[in-house]
């Protein structure tokens, strides 16, 4: 009968040795997978598919920034130039005008200017931002969807854990490269 | 020692029990989940896009009664008209389709691509829109024409005859065309001009509607201004009413009325979507009633909110008039059409 190779004795140089090993290559996984995920963090970055979004509240409230990362952007080539803008307006508004209590936008974030009859030209003030997507709720349900939201990478911080992408209802967070860190509109939503 | 910590062994079934359960579970809340999520955070959201006032509808209001319905032949219904005898047409799929009392198909037209509207002359001669142009058929489905395509970007989505003319209302060019009975083009109407008075057409989405009244007028709607209009037969613009609001009384969204009908006595039904609605108004414009409210429509409202992965600029309603004074509702989304009386 062979005699198996378990019944061979380790020496205790051999154990250490082995022992040595083991670590040394436990040790450089773990160095290399650091470096991969420190490599992927530079090269990606947070971003939201408009196409999945839900327009909930939360990149207005769960950004570990004081003010939320997350803005509304406008894709003016799907506006319909509205007189009235469902992203704008309150839903039964006194007139269609800016003053403050026609207007949708808690912080009145949204800038509204004439074109020509009938149509006005609408433009965020990403300073007053929050994020909040009341306006993408209602250009969405009644119009075209040009009014959506995206990481303004001026501001993220590039957290390795968005935490905006925890919350998310939608799944609608992911990363995207770098040099492709926008997910823009360019046809209608629906 | 305590038994509890120490339970009795799982039998096989059990065990395969339990794991179909936690399958079933799992599966349950990764469907549900995101949708749940997104229910529970607009529940407690600050910022909520709030309609559900507007999305119930005063009883009061509502003076129609449903007294039948039935479904359209065909998927993508669009348009939906009274012929003589009033007999119903429906422009669903690549048909037209005469339906009988109670819904049953009668004539069944084949067109050479998706219907988009339709309007059936006193004799019966049959005229349906399609994207770019305008088919003819007599009274017994023959083709006898299919006229020209007009310039620009056509997109027909409304007809109506009288006795001597067609109007097309074309949402691609923002004009209605007014041909004559051969197809030959008479005029075109509705466009702006500051001199004349014209307003102009504003269509953001493709809805543009042309019924001709018992007063002489054309009423169309001009979704973009909130508004119905009227125009004589030479294009003079005669008027306008209607008011930019999500409240009963106006019409909603970016861009309402989508569709109308006219009632015997001259009084102008309105479709909405966004807000799925119908109501009547005078010819003046004087809000009448509710034929029948948003929440008549709950799963055309679910795809035009984009609750659905239904295309939700689709999500509209159109309806007609018969000469007892119903009137027929077709639902996109459904593909429905509901009779409505009004209640004595």
């Amino acid at each position: 009968m062979n005699p198996s190779p378990r019944s061979e004795a380790v020496t205790r140089r051999q154990f250490f040795r082995n022992g040595a090993r083991l670590a040394a290559v436990t040790g450089l996984g773990t160095l290399a997978g650091v470096l991969t995920g420190h490599s992927q963090a530079k090269t990606t970055v947070w971003q939201i598919d408009p196409a999945k979004c839900l327009r909930c509240d939360r990149c207005a409230t769960h950004c570990v920034l004081e003010q939320s990362a997350v803005k509304c952007v406008h894709a003016h080539a799907l506006c319909g130039y509205c007189q009235l803008c469902t992203g704008y307006f309150n839903p039964e508004p006194n007139d269609l005008t800016t003053a403050a209590e026609n207007q949708l936008c808690p912080t009145a974030a949204i800038q509204r200017t004439f074109v020509e009859d009938p149509y006005y030209e609408y433009n965020i003030d990403e300073k007053l931002c929050i994020g909040c997507a009341k306006c993408v709720e209602g250009c969405n349900r009644f119009g075209n969807g040009s009014l959506f939201l995206q990481v303004r990478h001026d501001r993220c911080v590039n957290c390795n854990e968005c935490s905006i992408a925890i919350g998310c209802p939608g799944d609608a967070f992911r990363r995207v490269p770098v040099d492709q860190p926008y997910l823009l509109k360019t046809t209608h939503a629906h | 020692m305590n038994p509890t910590l120490y339970p009795r062994p799982l039998s096989r079934r059990e065990f395969a029990g339990q794991v179909a359960r936690g399958a079933l579970l799992a599966g349950a809340a990764l469907v549900a989940g995101p949708a749940a999520l997104a229910a529970q955070s607009g529940q407690n959201n600050p910022f909520a896009y709030d309609l559900s006032r507007l999305s119930q509808t005063d009883s009061k209001l509502v003076r129609y009664e449903e007294t039948g319905r039935f479904r359209c032949p065909h998927a993508e219904p669009r348009r939906v008209a009274v012929g003589p005898g009033d007999a119903l047409f429906v422009a669903a799929g690549n048909y037209v389709t005469a339906l009988g009392a109670g819904g049953a198909s009668g004539l069944e037209i084949a067109l050479s691509g998706p219907a988009r509207c339709v309007a059936v002359a006193k004799d019966g001669t049959i005229y349906a829109g399609l994207r770019d142009h305008v088919e003819v058929f007599d009274a017994k489905g023959q083709r006898r024409a299919a006229w020209e395509t007009p310039g620009g970007k056509p997109w027909f989505t409304g007809l109506a005859v009288g006795e001597n003319d067609v109007f097309a209302a074309d949402a691609g060019n923002r004009v209605l065309f007014r041909f004559d009975r051969s197809g030959k083009l008479v005029r075109r109407l509705g466009e702006k001009n500051k001199e004349r008075g014209v307003p102009g057409f504003i269509v953001p989405s493709p809805y543009l509607d042309v019924e001709l009244g018992p007063d002489g007028l054309l009423h169309v709607n001009n979704p973009g201004r909130h508004r119905v209009e009227a125009y004589t037969f030479d294009g003079d613009f005669e008027g306008g009413w209607g008011k930019p609001t999500a409240a009963i009384d106006g019409f909603c969204g970016c861009c309402n009325p989508i569709g109308l009908a006219v009632l015997p006595e001259g009084r102008i039904v309105t479709c909405e979507k966004g807000l799925p609605r119908v109501k009547v108004y005078g010819a003046q414009g004087e809000f009448d009633s509710v034929v029948a409210g948003t929440d008549a429509f709950p799963e055309n409202a679910k795809v035009g909110a984009g609750e659905t992965r239904g295309d939700s600029t689709l999500a509209g309603l159109d309806a007609a008039a018969d000469s007892q004074g119903r009137i027929y509702i077709l639902d996109f989304v459904t593909g429905d059409i509901r009779v409505m009386k009004r209640k004595a």
